[in-house]
């Protein structure tokens, strides 16, 4: 402990003041934004008749650092290329480059609110952050403050409501539509099936399972058992005894944790109880878990995707594929040069959507971006696989609500149009 | 490292009153310009500064209530975080259930506090490193309970409050009325710290710091001490919980996850332990270096704040706040030696 005098103590009061003096020089409180409105809208923050700023406020180191720099890394891939060729042409006749600035939040809601305070009066929208707390963290400063928060990568379905989120729109789709689109395929089977459910007990399993249940109502489709697990637990054994008891065709298992999903797989085994599969999409990774679990591709392991896997033989020729794997090569050194989370691809997504965006923006406001925004539809961006698509105009859903089934075939997944 | 000289008599550092300078007219004069200067500053600076500043509050409190467990008690605590979730969450709930803004915020005063003292029980009995241990477990039950307990806290999607709007008659701005919130709040709470740890609750705390033994055999118990230590660290946390829902607006598990909890005790250490000036500083660090480091590299945040970190304990092992000590003696010793070596003209 240092020694504390009236007179240190002083000092230590005076530095302190200092630095607040210092942080107050040149900072003058004055209206910037929303001044000088002669003719035609004013021009909003972080546009220029050059140049459009993008934001990113995302996870780029700590735990959630690898699909974080993704997010990134995909955005920035797209934007590069599309500024080597010129930039875009706006719908107010400007062509612009478009410059990313990428903020690292480390996942923690409050530096992320603070990166978007620092930061709103120089970036025109932001967007592609990674994160349920991070972007609900300044959502609401976002919608005070009339800045866009769009195209964000959450399943939390606020952001896709509009009048709770009208400055915000979701991009991948909410765990609801996942779930639908496997109940829809189980319903359309016309087969009487029998399903076991098991899911993590928050919104995250709940969302799946409701997303299910509405698909499969009124079909033949039934559900025989269905338990919970704390996203605590270490162990799921004993639910699996009580559901492989019930012997269903079906196992609908909503986990968000890889080593459960891996221990369940080897359980089942063990049980004699083989069912078909369905697993979330962030938890059925061909190398990850599949692999290491020893699952069988006979036994049926289904999951849903949006994007075309760059790590599959199946693409490994596709035109997409390369040109993706090219410009973050090109582009991403910062964060990082190899897809290694579907973040990179969804990013890269985000680009196309933002570009499709941008070309109809008809006045350098947010505003008019926003409203551009929402009026894609039908866009197949690059990276998607057939059957999906880009639509910003229902309320109520992502960018990306479709999602296709696809099934394990021992390396990747293959799409499906019918279950068995 | 003590401030407690040491003399045969073991007691006078609990029976005498410190030796205390009259205070030279130039402290006040300096003391009323900062406070002239925190009051007026948000008037003239612009929001995001002002927005940050009112972090630097949020956090200094927190590092304070950090400060009194381990800086003045030298207790090891990585769970302070978790007191600031318990507090924000509490506000939260009120404010959600529309409660009277008074009684949420007593309450979110109150039940970290209640918190505390049950955990200060067992972990005040034990010493050193199981006291960390005890104290781990806190954020590491606190998140997962956070996301069961989803009635009241909103589960994983977390719980948003905005309760701190400017009121009309104030005719301030969103940005300058939390300012001024965070600021009376801090204000007062560092004042209550400030006289707390120079009494004899302070300098008994100091004992139970350097010597169990001794401050038994002065008859200060220093469990009881730890406990009382412990609780009001836990108070000043649901204080900063408070105040952190005043400027964020929105608390989530992930608020109380155990690496904040980390960067709170490498704020302390920076600032300075066991010092009020030095919580001040940590606030700063815990704010500011993270918006630095994103200016620089936003992917090397990690690695020049770690970089940040370790130059400060090599080049200064006290903190920030040590600062002017170690100018006062730069300038006593070089007065020494022209002193003592006057034929020799420097």
């Amino acid at each position: 402990m240092i020694r504390t005098t009236r007179s240190g103590k002083a000092i230590g009061v005076l530095a302190v003041g200092t630095a607040v003096a210092l942080l107050a020089t040149g900072c003058s409180r004055g209206g910037g934004s929303g001044d000088g409105g002669d003719g035609g809208a004013a021009a909003s923050p972080g546009i220029t008749d050059t140049t459009v700023t993008l934001g990113v406020t995302t996870p780029l180191s700590g735990g959630t650092a690898g699909p974080g720099n993704c997010t990134v890394a995909g955005l920035v891939a797209y934007m590069g290329a599309v500024n080597d060729a010129g930039g875009i042409e706006f719908g107010d006749g400007k062509t612009r480059t478009v410059e990313i600035e990428a903020f690292d939040d480390t996942y923690d809601p409050q530096k992320a609110l603070s990166n978007f305070q620092q930061n709103a009066s120089d970036v025109f929208a932001f967007t592609s952050g990674l994160g349920t707390p991070t972007n609900r963290a300044y959502r609401e400063a976002a919608i005070a403050d009339e800045v866009p928060q769009v195209l964000v990568m959450t399943g939390d379905p606020i952001f896709s409501d509009r009048e709770e989120s009208p400055w915000q729109l979701g991009f991948v789709p909410i765990y609801q539509n996942e779930g639908a689109a496997f109940g829809e395929l189980l319903a359309e089977s016309g087969e009487e099936l029998t399903v076991a459910v098991l899911s993590q007990n928050d919104d995250y399993g709940e969302g799946y399972v409701e997303g299910f249940k509405e698909a499969i109502e009124g079909s033949s489709v039934e559900i025989v058992k269905e338990l919970t697990y704390e996203a605590t637990d270490t162990s799921v054994d004993a639910q699996l005894t009580e559901l492989a008891a019930t012997d269903a065709d079906v196992f609908f298992n909503a986990m968000s944790i890889t080593p459960l999903v891996i221990s369940a797989i080897e359980k089942t085994k063990e049980l004699a109880w083989s069912p078909s599969w369905f697993l979330p999409s962030n938890t059925s990774s061909p190398t990850a878990i599949l692999g290491p679990a020893g699952a069988d591709p006979a036994a049926g392991f289904y999951s849903v995707s949006f994007s075309k896997a760059p790590q599959s033989p199946l693409y490994a020729e596709d035109e997409d594929v390369k040109t993706f794997l090219a410009a973050l090569q090109e582009y991403s050194g910062d964060y990082t040069t190899t897809p290694d989370f579907p973040h990179c691809m969804w990013s890269y997504m985000v680009g196309a959507t933002l570009e499709e965006a941008f070309k109809n923006t008809e006045e350098p406001t947010r505003e008019a971006f926003m409203e551009a925004l929402r009026n894609i539809e039908g866009l197949q961006a690059p990276l998607m696989l057939e059957g999906t698509e880009i639509n910003t105009t229902e309320d109520g859903l992502p960018a990306v609500s479709t999602v296709v089934v696809q099934k394990y075939n021992g390396k990747g997944y293959d799409s499906v149009e019918a279950f068995g | 490292m003590s401030q407690t000289s040491f003399s045969p008599d073991l007691t006078a550092a609990v029976t005498t009153v410190p030796f205390q300078r009259r205070t030279p007219w130039w402290v006040w004069a300096i003391g009323a310009a900062v406070v002239l200067l925190l009051v007026v500053a948000p008037l003239v600076m612009d929001i995001p500064t002002n927005q940050m500043l009112a972090r630097v509050g949020v956090f200094a409190v927190a590092v304070l209530g950090l400060n009194v467990i381990m800086g003045y008690t030298g207790q090891v605590s990585l769970g302070q975080i978790f007191f600031l979730g318990f507090g924000a969450y509490v506000t939260a709930y009120g404010v959600q259930q529309e409660w009277p803004i008074l009684l949420t915020f007593v309450l979110a005063i109150v039940l970290p506090g209640v918190a505390g003292l049950i955990v200060a029980f067992a972990a005040a009995r034990l010493g050193g490193l199981a006291i960390a241990m005890v104290t781990i477990a806190l954020p590491i039950i606190g998140v997962p309970l956070a996301k069961r307990l989803s009635d009241l806290t909103g589960g994983s999607q977390g719980i948003s409050a905005r309760f701190s709007d400017a009121p009309e008659w104030s005719g301030l701005a969103d940005d300058q009325w939390q300012y001024y919130l965070v600021l009376l709040i801090a204000a007062i709470t560092f004042v209550l710290v400030y006289n707390l740890t120079r009494g004899k609750f302070g300098r008994a705390l100091a004992i139970v710091r350097e010597n169990e033994n001794v401050a038994k055999a002065m008859g200060i118990s220093p469990y009881r001490y730890k406990v009382m230590a412990f609780t009001i660290a836990a108070m000043i946390g649901g204080v900063s919980g408070f105040l952190y829902m005043v400027v964020v607006q929105y608390t989530s598990p992930e608020t109380l996850a155990f690496h904040h909890s980390i960067n709170l005790l490498a704020s302390m250490v920076v600032g300075g332990a066991g010092s009020i000036a030095g919580s001040i500083l940590g606030g700063f660090y815990y704010v500011f270096v993270p918006n630095l480091t994103n200016e620089i590299a936003p992917t090397l945040t990690a690695l020049i704040q770690g970089i940040i970190l370790l130059v400060v304990l090599f080049v200064l092992p006290g903190g920030l706040a040590s600062i002017p000590h170690r100018i006062r003696r730069m300038l006593r010793s070089r007065r020494a030696d022209t002193d003592s070596s006057p034929s020799h003209s420097k």
